[in-house]
């Protein structure tokens, strides 16, 4: 098996800092005068302000600063729909919305401050039920949503809608052999970095920096440009080491309402979370979802048709979540060879937190449901779960439910290698089954930048606009760099997170670092290798094109003898024209597709798809309905892997997440939107004693779309497809399908008892 | 409240309220952000220290009670001559991503370490299991604290 072609060792650059301490996160962050914020929340899903009154708060002592939605610019803001203030206006439709903000001289102060505003409101019917919400009579999260700007194709309480439509699904079902028809819920859960978000923002001049735990530091930054009505170029956001998102920390949140506060109180300014905060205030939360599905089948188990549709809770507002109708069509449709499709999907307004982009968004829910379905499929027609997939599974040259054409891609050779290290189709107890789901997911193509620099004395930096969340896919930038210019990693040292230095990125979002900015570090060090072969070629009276780059020496290639130290070349050019690069390169074009799609957002041409298939072992406790996860097979092809150390760890990572989502990790809401179980004693993380042996396969299939050497992402994939195949197993263990996620013990007793009663046991 | 705050053998003379945490006692007056916090219930193990060699999450206990005992921290964990194996062990290993739980859990392991020089996969688990990670899975920092236990 492929286990990847760079060096199997690797130290990440700010692995030190993390592990003595002396690496700063943003809550460790202080500044002389520095100020406290603290919010003032709605507590209630859905009211009119009746009352809003900050002065009693004003004039407490310690206390500099406190704005509402009076206070700030008049800008409404949001991606695909500009449904947000940055304050609550006249409404509040969740119970996290900002009513108010305060900074005072102590964090005590602030609270008592935000808790001194008088805040009346008059209640509203909370719209929970995203079933109800669409229908017509349903009363509205945004009364006013016709007047929003907006790109998205929307309707009734409908931020965003898409359809995928590929053949004539009426005709296929008609004539098919077999029909199926499943129904799936999944509960919202959360992305629980183990860092609570921390912004401090200082003012000098007509200049703010903004020290923040984003993911995504240029979008913070156009955030706080958009909704404070300034360039770019006064607003430095800069992200000290950043612990974990997971997508948590996507997206333009509370940067703005921190600058404000500062320039208010002509003081620096801290917020840090609470961990309740964390769960409850963020435009981040991994969405729930209602998913009905029907496929034909002829037959041999071809599946020749599949019709789906798929209502999305949005929550109260769109976040980053246009595209998620879309994406999760997909995932509906699935990595499979189906002519007919016709698939619609809907992100429907609640008074819920809003969802937006956690690790995969909508792909381990619609993966769970469309592969609990498949296994479902199989055995209507009696094939084993695994041949079936084998069946229908897309590969090189088939056209997916989209009408893209692969090229070469490794979803078989994924399945044969699970199922083989899962030692699938032995005999076990009769308690314990192996599960199995395949998953796909895109490489986003996007543009990115980077300069590299090399100094008189030699060493090496990288000056880049990526963000690095903990995955390590900044710190292998200097593999690349170092590969190029025939230096090694460690003699390059990177400046990053910053947008006042680097150009710009898209952030630690989407598993694009690697792909995008390895991209633009590339074309950065091509001209740094350019530069040194013709400076070694006048030293060594030899053509460029004949000097190559290797252990810190350039040689005339044949003539080892002919060489000359890197550094040499360094120091010759800093008393000359100096050894600078800049590199973005153009992102890979998306493929065509066939399909119609009504509320496209780009969703449905898949660059460079990764693919992946676990294969789980669980051991189902009939009468408690306690699942146990007693080893993972998980295989995927994420094309080249480049840091193999660095692609296990998001594999082991998100394979534990996945399995948190398929059995513990749900958000519970009460019937008016507010979080039952916003804290980690009530909201179950995985911890290491539940963590069973993950063994994982890189089949390594090169990708020709895709990033440097042919790689692909891989931080979210590995959560995709894991809830799916504990799902597979405990049906087959309790003999019945569970349908609603997470599987928590009370569901599985439910689904086995049921399950007994109907067979008489 | 004048106590003496004996942390990683220096002692430090603060001037608290009785109710201040370790934690935020450490992090504020001292100086020493290593420790961190990740949560408001005594459920995420980041701001894990050791007191007199025992591992506590110094988010739930009071600074002053304290007073007068051996405090130990991340930033105690190195000297002059470099990291110690542990925390070379989870560089090598890989058992750092974000590096946010890494701090508590370098703490929990050397205690762990320092009471079972070679436990066994099942003692990792045991020992580690007040400490959440997210990134990881856990499965490089348990062959971290695997190999820095002497093989014999
Ligand atoms: S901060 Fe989470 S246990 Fe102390
Ligand atoms: S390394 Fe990020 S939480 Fe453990």
């Amino acid at each position: 098996m492929q286990q990847g072609s760079g060096t199997t060792k690797f130290v990440r650059a700010d692995g030190p800092d993390k592990v003595t301490g002396s690496g700063r996160y943003a809550a460790d962050m202080v500044l002389p005068g520095m100020l406290f914020a603290a919010f003032r929340y709605a507590e209630v899903s859905h009211a009119r302000i009746v009352e809003l009154d900050v002065e009693a708060a004003r004039s407490m002592p310690g206390v500099l600063a406190v704005l509402t939605d009076d206070d700030v610019p008049d800008v409404r803001y949001g991606a695909g729909v500009a449904d947000r203030t940055l304050f609550a206006r006249g409404v509040v439709r969740f119970e996290g919305e900002v009513v108010a903000a305060v900074a005072a001289t102590t964090p005590e102060a602030a609270r008592s401050a935000a808790d001194a505003i008088v805040f009346e409101y008059e209640e509203l019917p909370a719209i929970v039920d995203v079933e109800q919400a669409i229908e017509p009579v349903s009363p509205l999260v945004h009364a006013g949503w016709e007047d929003y700007e907006a790109s998205t194709e929307r309707g009734h309480n409908v931020a965003s809608y898409s359809s995928i439509t590929l053949g004539d699904t009426d005709t296929a079902l008609a004539a098919a052999h077999t029909v199926v028809t499943s129904r799936y819920v999944a509960d919202a859960s959360h992305a629980v970095p183990i860092e609570p978000r921390a912004v401090l923002a200082q003012w000098e001049g007509d200049k703010v920096t903004i020290w923040s735990s984003t993911q995504v530091p240029f979008d913070a930054q156009a955030g706080v440009c958009e909704t404070l009505e300034m360039p770019a170029n006064r607003v430095r956001v800069v992200v000290p080491h950043l612990g974990g998102g997971f997508g948590g920390k996507c997206g333009f949140h509370f940067e703005a309402h921190v600058a404000a506060l500062a320039r208010a109180a002509r003081r620096p300014v801290k917020l840090v979370f609470t961990r309740r905060e964390e769960f409850t205030a963020p435009d981040r939360r991994r969405e729930g979802m209602v998913i009905e599905l029907t496929s034909g089948l002829d037959a041999d188990g071809r599946i020749v048709a599949r019709t789906g549709e798929v209502l999305i809770d949005c929550g109260a507002y769109i976040a980053d979540g246009a595209f998620f109708p879309q994406v999760a069509s997909m995932h509906i449709a699935g990595p499979y060879s189906i002519p007919n499709v016709s698939i619609e999907a809907s992100l429907v307004y609640t008074n819920h937190q809003p969802s937006g982009s956690v690790r995969a968004p909508t792909a381990p829910q619609g993966c769970w449901a469309v592969e609990s379905h498949t296994d479902e499929l199989a055995e209507t027609v009696g094939l084993d779960p695994v041949e079936f997939r084998r069946l229908n599974a897309v590969r090189e040259g088939a056209t997916g439910p989209s009408g893209q054409v692969y090229g070469p891609i490794g979803l078989l050779d994924c399945i044969d290698a699970a199922v083989a290290s899962a030692s699938y189709g032995t005999d076990l107890a009769a308690d314990e089954a192996v599960g199995v789901a395949v998953g796909w997911w895109p490489t986003f193509a996007v543009p990115s930048g980077a300069y590299v620099k090399i100094n008189g004395d030699g060493s090496g930096q990288i000056i880049t606009g990526a963000q690095e969340c903990g995955t390590g896919s900044v710190m292998t930038l200097c593999q690349l760099a170092a590969e190029e210019v025939g230096l090694n990693p460690e003699d390059f040292q990177l400046v990053y997170q910053d947008t006042a230095a680097g150009p710009w990125d898209m952030g630690a979002t989407g598993s694009q670092t690697l792909v995008n900015n390895g991209r633009a570090v590339v074309a950065a060090s091509q001209q740094i290798a350019d530069a040194l072969k013709k400076l070694a070629a006048d030293q060594l009276e030899a053509s460029p094109d004949d000097i190559e780059l290797l252990e810190g020496q350039a040689r005339v290639v044949g003539t080892p003898a002919a060489s000359i130290a890197i550094g040499e070349l360094a120091a010759i050019a800093a008393g000359g024209e100096l050894l600078l690069g800049h590199g973005s390169g153009p992102p890979p074009v998306a493929p065509e597709i066939s399909a119609t799609c009504v509320g496209d957002q780009g969703m449905a041409a898949w660059v460079a798809p990764q693919f992946s298939c676990h294969a789980i072992r669980v051991k189902v406790d009939r009468d408690t309905g306690v699942v146990r996860v007693l080893s993972v097979a998980a295989a995927h092809d994420s094309g080249t892997i480049i840091n193999p150390m660095g692609a296990q760890g998001q594999v082991h990572g998100g394979v534990l997440m996945g399995i948190g989502q398929a059995l513990s990790e749900g958000t519970v809401y009460d019937d008016r939107g507010n979080q039952m179980n916003p804290g980690l004693l009530e909201y179950k993380l995985q911890t290491i004693a539940d963590a069973p042996p993950i063994s994982i396969d890189f089949v390594g299939v090169a990708a020709p779309d895709g990033g440097p050497r042919g790689s692909k992402g891989i931080a979210e994939a590995p959560n995709v497809a894991t809830a799916a195949a504990i799902a597979n197993g405990i049906a087959k263990v309790v003999g019945a399908r569970l349908t609603q996620l997470p599987m928590k013990p009370e569901r599985v007793w439910e689904a086995s008892s049921g399950a007994a009663e109907a067979g008489g046991r | 409240m004048k106590i003496n705050l004996n942390v990683n053998g220096v002692t430090f003379p603060v001037d608290i309220e009785p109710d201040r945490s370790l934690s935020g006692v450490l992090r504020n007056e001292i100086g020493l952000t290593g420790t961190k916090e990740g949560c408001d219930d005594c459920e995420c193990g980041a701001c894990m220290v050791l007191l007199d060699g025992h591992p506590v999450n110094s988010c739930s206990y009071l600074a002053v009670q304290t007073d007068g005992r051996q405090v130990t921290t991340v930033e105690g964990l190195a000297d002059a001559d470099g990291l110690a194996p542990l925390q070379q062990a989870m560089l090598d290993a890989g058992g750092v991503q974000c590096g946010f739980c890494t701090p508590g859990m370098l703490m929990s392991a050397t205690a762990l370490l320092s009471e079972n020089p070679e436990p066994t996969v099942e003692e990792i688990r045991i020992g580690l299991s007040g400490n959440l990670c997210r990134c990881t899975g856990y499965a490089k920092i348990i062959e971290a604290v695997g190999s820095d236990a002497p093989s014999t």
